[in-house]
Order: structure tokens, then sequence, then C-alpha cells
């Protein structure tokens, strides 16, 4: 008899046990996808000419909680490269750390090479501030002589994803409409994670076009060409065709 | 005097500045060629090939070289350098000497290299020309000094290291064959005959044969322990460059133009020829001078050559010493000369910064500076050529 209910009683707290535990999870998941969706990430590219520096601000929700991981994925196209090496001796200077998805030519001009992926781990230890900034350094490529009137090529350099990650809400499941995606779990690159991807990524800005410098090939003979036209990132140009054709 | 005297009040101070500057400026000190020979001696530090380093284009070598870098202190590169500076200043002066100038005049000349702020700051930044200064230095003394094996073997260390100065070669063999009393001969044939024969002889078999050995030596080494790699970005590389992007040469502009069509790599061959043409005539028309030849030689290939790095300067400025003695310049034509020298370049920098920082589309009139500053190299060059009095005892310095 004691012994039913002594099982009984083991039983319901075992269950009870797991209920809250899902509860809690279910709460984790909940906090997290709340937690995605009121992220603010915006994005702005500062520097001129050839060299830049992308900075990523992050906004995270106040009542984040400690142990929460951040990943921010820049997926850059083929017109811009980062330096390996710079990013190394930088690490030491910064409290973010990247991981880069492939080789990368340091040389190569841009319609020879393809775009690439960074992860970006913006504390990778210790607790995550509500407020994180990240900057990159970028490089632009040269890029293939242009046929047409334009001295300058436009790159598009779009916003990162926005990642989060909790060891409170494993499996990650009920986090729609958000994505799961598989990443690494951190910057060491030594096993993977289910990263929630914000899905309307509350944006400040879209996208940010960069332009590079690029000679120009003419097919005909051109007269002079004059032109001191101003862009919104108050570049400005003089265009002095020559007098020669092209190869 | 002491020669380890005059450049510790330079180098030493400009190193441990340097090392500030790294740790707490934005803009570096260091050249970014000292991280990648550093990062390569890292790597042979780890068993590994030094090529593993993305654009390193040395010798292995100079990683082998530079392994106290990891094993000491990082500052053990540029330590090296600045020695080998200093003893490139001495090899000037004992070449100097050898060559019939006196100990005041040698040491004069001399301060010119020691004290010449270019090379104490390529040095310190990290850039390793110097020791290619100073082996070059060192096969031009052991030939004036008529040690042809050890010129052979510095020699053939030499051109493992950088391959310009394989154009040495032809002075040299000119300059080592049996020179003969002028006969009246004219004979087409037999006058080639001879000629070719007079290239025959033991001194110039001897260097030959052990400058190639040791070329080859070291070339089969490190084939055997880096693979076609080693092959390919010592040498073969720098053979096929076309590099694009803006430098010094006016071929620059060109290359990019025509980077994807067919004929680029005729062009890029093609290109060689100017530089081919003026080397042979300058070869033939100097050899019974090696050191006049080998800085003519040296700025020819650096001014006609399809890129043009400022650390490519080194290779020729420090033959220029040399030179001077036997230059009948005044000292206001030679400090003309180099005041025009340094505004070519200056012309050729600002769009170059330009371009590259503050993004404006200066690519033309970056090529123009470029054919320019070939033009203004052309014109010193033919200055030199025409103010160089092959005498014995070569004359001072003119002071007006």
């Amino acid at each position: 008899m004691y012994f039913v209910l002594v099982s009984v009683l083991a039983c319901l707290a075992s269950c009870h046990c797991f209920i809250e535990r899902d509860e809690k999870k279910e709460n984790h998941c909940g906090l997290l996808q709340h937690w995605i969706e009121s992220t603010l990430v915006s994005m702005q590219i500062i520097k001129k000419g050839f060299h830049r520096e992308v900075e990523t601000t992050v906004e995270l929700s106040p009542d984040v909680h400690s142990g929460v991981r951040v990943l921010l994925l820049h997926r850059w196209p083929r017109g811009v490269y980062v330096d390996p090496y710079q990013l190394a001796s930088l690490s030491d200077l910064n409290d973010w750390k990247i991981l880069l998805d492939s080789t990368i030519d340091l040389e190569g001009p841009a319609h020879k090479t393809t775009g690439f992926v960074t992860f970006v781990y913006p504390t990778p230890d210790g607790p995550t501030p509500t407020l994180l900034k990240v900057t990159i350094p970028i490089h632009g490529r040269y890029h293939e002589p242009s046929f047409v009137a334009e001295t300058f090529t436009s790159v598009e350099i779009e916003p990162p994803e926005l990642l989060l990650w909790t060891e409170k809400c494993i499996p990650l499941n009920n986090v729609e409409p958000h994505d799961v995606m598989e990443a690494p779990c951190t910057h060491h690159n030594s096993s993977s994670c289910q990263w929630v991807k914000q899905q309307h990524q509350k944006k400040e800005r879209g996208p940010v076009n960069v332009q590079f410098p690029v000679v120009k090939l003419y097919s005909s003979y051109s007269g002079v060409d004059y032109r001191v036209p101003l862009d919104a990132s108050s570049q400005f140009t003089v265009i002095f065709s020559p007098y020669f054709c092209s190869a | 005097m002491s020669f380890s005297r005059l450049p510790s009040l330079y180098d030493w101070p400009l190193v441990a500045y340097g090392d500030y500057q790294d740790k707490t400026m934005v803009v570096k000190f260091t050249d970014i060629d000292y991280h990648v020979f550093t990062d390569a001696a890292r790597f042979i530090t780890e068993g590994q090939s030094p090529y593993n380093r993305s654009t390193y284009r040395y010798t292995p070598l100079l990683a082998w070289l530079l392994t106290p870098n990891i094993y000491l202190s990082m500052v053990f590169g540029k330590i090296l350098f600045i020695v080998c500076d200093v003893l490139s200043g001495l090899l000037i002066y004992k070449i100097l000497l050898l060559k019939g100038l006196g100990t005041e005049a040698a040491l004069r000349v001399c301060s010119l290299w020691l004290l010449n702020p270019l090379p104490i700051g390529v040095s310190s930044r990290g850039n390793a020309e110097s020791i290619l200064a100073a082996l070059v230095l060192g096969t031009l003394l052991c030939m004036e000094a008529r040690h042809l094996m050890w010129g052979a073997i510095l020699y053939g260390l030499s051109v493992h290291m950088k391959i310009y100065p394989v154009t040495y070669a032809l002075p040299i063999a000119l300059s080592l064959r049996t020179t003969e009393t002028r006969s009246e001969d004219k004979k087409g044939m037999k006058s080639l005959m001879r000629f070719i024969r007079s290239f025959l002889n033991r001194e110039l078999f001897l260097f030959a044969s052990v400058a190639a050995g040791v070329f080859c030596v070291l070339t089969a080494l490190f084939y055997y322990m880096y693979g076609w790699e080693f092959l390919h970005e010592t040498y073969l590389y720098h053979l096929t460059r076309r590099d694009i992007r803006h430098n010094f040469s006016p071929y620059f502009y060109m290359l990019y133009l025509t980077a994807d069509s067919g004929w680029s790599q005729w062009l890029g061959l093609a290109a060689f020829l100017p530089q081919l043409i003026l080397l042979l005539v300058a070869s033939w028309a100097f050899h019974s001078d090696l050191s006049f030849c080998c800085f003519l030689h040296t700025a020819i290939f650096v001014s006609f050559n399809k890129v043009c790095t400022s650390q490519y300067f080194l290779w020729y400025l420090c033959l220029l010493p040399l030179v001077i003695p036997h230059l009948s310049l005044s000292l206001k034509q030679g400090v003309g000369l180099l005041i025009l020298w340094f505004a070519g370049q200056g012309l050729w920098l600002g769009p170059a910064y330009f371009l590259e920082f503050e993004g404006y589309n200066t690519f033309l009139w970056i090529w123009l500076a470029g054919l320019l500053f070939l033009i203004i190299n052309s014109f010193i060059l033919i200055q030199i050529v025409s103010h160089y009095k092959p005498t014995q005892t070569p004359q001072r310095l003119k002071v007006e």
C-alpha cells in the first residue's frame, strides 16, 4: 500500500518536474522569440576610398538574459574582401571574434573571385550587453574596366543577419515565423549549434551601396567630357576622357 | 671611425619608436611585408610550409632566417636588416678603397648610404632589401678583389634570393673573359669565333659553375622540402606577374585594361623587350667597370619593369655610392637630379593617395605620373652615363 503510494507520488513528482522543465523551456523559447523580434540591427559604412569600415550596431531588448549568444552573419559580395591577417591582429584589441567561411584571395580582381560569409561573435565570453558595436575593416577589389561612361562601380553590401542562441531553449522549436539555422557555436568552429534567425529584420537602413573607382575603356573617339556630379555620399568626380581607342 | 656607432644614432631609436607606434596607433609603422615574413616563419616553426602564408613570395631561406622572430623576439628580423645595412656600408667602403679612392673620400661617400634615411627607414620598417644589398655588394667586393670563388658563392645566393641579380651575369661574364690584344683582322666569322672563344677560360668557368652550383643546390633543397609551390611563388610568379593594381610603373594601366584580353600574356612578355635591349647595350658599353655596370643594370631593370614599388629603389641606391666618385657632376647638379627624382615620386603619390584613401578616380593621373617618373628616371640615367668618367683614380666630388 505504502509502496504504491510512494511510487505514485514519485511519478507525479517527476511528471511535474518534466512539465515544469517543459514550461520553463517554452518560456525561454518564447522569450527568445520576443528578443529576436525586438532587436534592432543597423549598419553604416564609414571612411572613403578602397579601405572602408562596416560598423554594425545591435540593440538588444533590455530584458535579455545573460547566456544568450549573438551571431552576426554577413554575406559579402565579391567586390570587397577582408584581410584575415588584419583581422587576426585586430582581434587582440577587440572583444568581438570573427570566423571566415573560406580562404580569401587578397589580390584577385572582383570578377575573378566570389563572395564569402563571415560569422561575427560580438561577445564570445562573458555577459551580453544590450548595445553591441562591431567595426569590420573591408577593402575594395579592382573591378573589370568599364565600357560605359561610369567611372565608378557600385557594390551592394547587405546588413548582417542577426542570430540568437540560448542553451535554455534546446532543441529549438516553436519559433515561427523565424527560421532555425545551423551555424558554428563559437569562432573556434569546433561544433555546430542551432540558431534562431531574425526573420523580418528591423533595419534602420536597407543595403548600402559602396562605390569604387574603375578604369574606363572607350570604343570610339570621344571628346572632352567634364562632369561634376554630386551623389548621396558626397563624392565628386572629374572625368577627363582621353583621346585614345580601347584595346 | 667605427661603423657600428653611426647607424645606432638612428636605427635603434627608430625600431623602438616603430614598436610603440604599432601598439598605439591605427597607422602602423611596420611594413605589411614584415608580418608576412613573420607569419611564414611561424608556419616553419610549426613544421609547415611558409607558403601557407598568403602573399609570401620569397625564398624559404628568408623565413628560416627569421624563425628567431618567433623563438626570441619579433624585433629580431629588423635588427638583422639593420646589421645588413651597416654591413653594406662597410662593403661600400672597402670597394671604394680597392678602386683607389682615399680613406676620407671613401668615408664621405659611404655616409651617403649609412646616414641616408631611405635605407634606414626601409630596414627599420621591416623590409628585407638590405640582405640582398649586402649580398650584391659582397659579390662586387669579391670580384674587385679577384676572389672569384667567394664572389660566385655570394652571387649564386643573391640570385636565389631575388631574380634581378641574374642580369649581372652578362657584365660579369664580359669582365671575366680573356681580353685579347686588338687584332687588325676584322673578318666577321673569325672575330666572332674569337669573341666566343674569349668566354672559354678557367676563371669564367669556375665562376659560372660555382654560382650555378650554389643556385641549383638551394633550389633542389627547397624544391624537395616545399615542392612546386616554392618554384612558383619564389620565381615563376615574379616572371609572369601582371599586377593590375596601381604602382610606379606606367605598365599597370595597360595591364589593367588588357587583363582579360587574349593578348595579355604576350603583352606581359613584350614588356621585357625594352629592359632586355637596354641591359644588353649597357653590359657591352660598361662591363669594364663592374660596379657602374651593375648600377646601370639595376636602375634600368627597376625603371622599365612592369611593376615598380619604392622598395625596389634600394636595389640600385646601394650601388650608387660606388658610382658617385666616377661622376663629373657638380654638387648642384647632383642635388638637382635628386630633387627631380623625389618630385617624380611626389607627383605620383598625390593621385595615388586620392585614389586609395579618398575614392576619387585618379587612374589616368596616376598613369601619367608613372610615365613622367619613367621619363625622369631615364633623364637621370642619361645624365649619369654622360657624366661618367672611367678613370683609374676616381675624381673627388666637385663642390661648387
